[in-house]
């Protein structure tokens, strides 16, 4: 008798983490519609990036197509491209060079909606190489035999920074680019574990209060306004609901529109969902948020991404992009 | 009474050392914030609605993940033991699967479930199940052959002598696989909110993370610790509990 009441109390403290409650609890299936609204799914990850979808939900440009947001945060962002491809999300948030990486290796993705741009203005973009105050090294071309930190190989970051070598006369051969995570790059520039860093906000805000200098801007050497990131879906998505990616596509650029014209809106929202402190937040250059995206950038990243060998076959920008 | 009065002079010392070296300049305080600092960032997220949901979201993980893998566990265990051959012939399969690092599924499990709590429950099932299948087995064959064979000779069934021979035996080893089980599930449940980005503490961690904010990060941290003292503290306590009647329990209790 001990015994079974022994193991009630053990089943009774599973219960009870269990009615500790989930916030996931009754989230319709996805891509259900009920009563008109049809519940999608995003995939992204927390960043600034992504305000202008924040903010088109909570202004109500979604609800307005009929559509209702699910932010999925998937970390780190490995997640969101087979994330999409398997259909757990609808749409997913994506750098542009990890699309192309997907669309040539015969995932079947497609992007649909523009994310965000450089600024296109050097020394205040939302990205940057950087090094620490007192570093010997002015520009990108000093870099050769040196240690540079990129968030991912083989990625846009590797991209850009070659590129930025490149521009500056040096060999990109001769940079030593090494994996790190961007939060964790202020701290090894500062202990001097990295010569340089090649990161975005809230980073870049982070290093320039410690004093640290830019050397480069590394997208902008890749094109004047560089499309980055965009949003997207799965070819099978998007040819069973074509509706719903027009509907995704006309909020999208309303909500872009909104996040441009109200910048300090955008800032404030980005409170709700990161825990980027206040201090830092003010300092933090956001991305541009144009309408459309610009092929001609996506083209020269296609292009120096070809060069430094990232696809299997030259992705097809036509069947890619809206 | 001294264990504990030695406990805490230890916990304040190291607090007072979490104070102090960031203090005294040998790390810097903008990546290891002092004690005090992550201290009031822990009260901010004590205030915060997102903490208890990522909290709810984390223990339910645990628990659902926690209570699949105790009773497949079990029964897997005792099964295997029961069946004659059956034992001899998962043992090596067992050796292979049970080494392999749960984490490493990640990509099968977001390839299944996304970033959804199934994810989880699969690491920390996978990662707890193999504890208690291993000490329930150990269990079993721990049984009294002379006991066993008694209980045979007076007439009892197969079930009978699982009930009364066979569980009363295993069941200190079963309850310290489920003490084992029950850490590493959460070590499991938070890694995989981490990495994946399941909603939950581990989640929370890695937002904080991005964010640069870094003394909110460490009280996260510091809470996913708290979290694995209750839980180890409860596991022990509901051991007890249930081996009141075992020699070990009783021999510790008249010390």
């Amino acid at each position: 008798m001990r015994r079974l009441s022994a193991g009630l109390a053990a089943g009774a403290l599973l219960l009870v983490g269990t009615a500790c409650g989930s916030s996931d609890g009754d989230s319709p299936d996805a891509g259900a519609s009920s009563d008109g609204v049809t519940t999608v799914k995003l995939g992204l990850i927390p960043i600034v990036d992504v305000a202008p979808l924040y903010l088109g939900q909570k202004k109500g440009f979604f609800e307005k197509q009929g559509l209702k947001l699910e932010f999925t945060s998937a970390q780190g962002g490995a997640a969101i491209v087979p994330g999409v491809a398997s259909g757990q999300f609808q749409f997913g948030f994506s750098n542009v060079t990890s699309l192309m990486v997907a669309q040539s290796n015969g995932v079947p993705v497609k992007a649909v909606a523009n994310g965000i741009a450089s600024t296109g203005v050097r020394g205040k973009d939302f990205n940057g190489l950087m090094v620490k105050k007192d570093s010997p090294v002015k520009s990108a071309k000093e870099l050769e035999g040196k240690k540079v930190a990129i968030n991912t190989l083989k990625n846009i970051n590797e991209t850009a920074v070659r590129q930025a070598v490149r521009e500056a006369g040096g060999d990109p051969d001769e940079v030593e680019l090494v994996e790190m995570a961007f939060d964790q790059m202020p701290a090894a520039l500062d202990q001097g574990q990295i010569d340089a860093a090649c990161v975005v906000e809230p980073a870049t805000a982070t290093i320039r209060s410690q004093g640290g200098r830019e050397i480069a801007s590394p997208l902008i050497d890749v094109a004047p306004e560089l499309t980055v990131a965009m949003y997207f879906t799965s070819t099978q998505y998007a040819q069973q609901h074509p509706d719903v990616v027009k509907k995704f596509q006309d909020a999208t650029a309303e909500s872009l529109a909104y996040a441009e014209a109200h910048p300090d809106e955008a800032r404030q929202i980005v409170t709700t969902y990161t825990k980027i402190p206040a201090s830092v937040l003010e300092q933090v250059v956001l991305p541009k948020w144009p309408a459309e995206a610009n092929r001609p950038s996506i083209e020269a990243l296609m292009k120096l991404g070809e060069e430094d060998g990232l696809f299997k076959k030259m992705p097809d920008l036509d069947a890619l992009l809206p | 009474m001294r264990n504990v009065a030695l406990g805490a002079a230890g916990l304040a010392a190291f607090l007072a050392l979490g104070e102090a070296v960031p203090r005294l300049g040998l790390v810097k305080e903008a990546y290891f914030p002092p004690t005090s600092r992550i201290a009031s960032a822990l009260g901010d997220e004590l205030s915060d609605d997102a903490f208890w949901h990522a909290l709810g979201d984390t223990l339910t993980g645990w628990a659902l993940g926690l209570a699949i893998a105790v009773c497949a566990g079990v029964a897997a265990g005792v099964v295997v033991s029961v069946v004659p051959y059956l034992r001899a012939a998962t043992a090596s399969t067992i050796e292979f699967l049970r080494p392999i690092p749960s984490v490493a599924l990640i990509p099968l499990a977001v390839l299944l479930y996304g970033t959804e709590l199934r994810s989880v429950l699969l690491l920390v099932v996978y990662a707890s199940f193999w504890q208690v299948l291993i000490q329930t087995l150990y269990g079993v064959q721990d049984v009294d052959p002379v006991a066993e064979e008694t209980a045979r000779s007076y007439g009892l069934g197969t079930w009978a002598r699982v009930r009364h021979v066979l569980w009363p035996t295993a069941l200190p080893y079963v309850m310290t696989g489920v003490r084992l089980a029950a850490a590493v599930a959460l070590i499991l449940a938070i890694t995989a909110e981490l990495v994946i980005g399941a909603p939950g503490l581990g989640q929370q961690i890695a937002v904080a993370q991005t964010s640069q904010a870094v003394p909110e990060m460490y009280a996260l941290i510091v809470v996913a610790g708290l979290l694995g003292l209750i839980i180890n503290v409860g596991a022990r306590t509901v051991e007890r509990w249930a081996l009141a009647w075992h020699q070990s329990v009783r021999g510790e209790v008249a010390v």
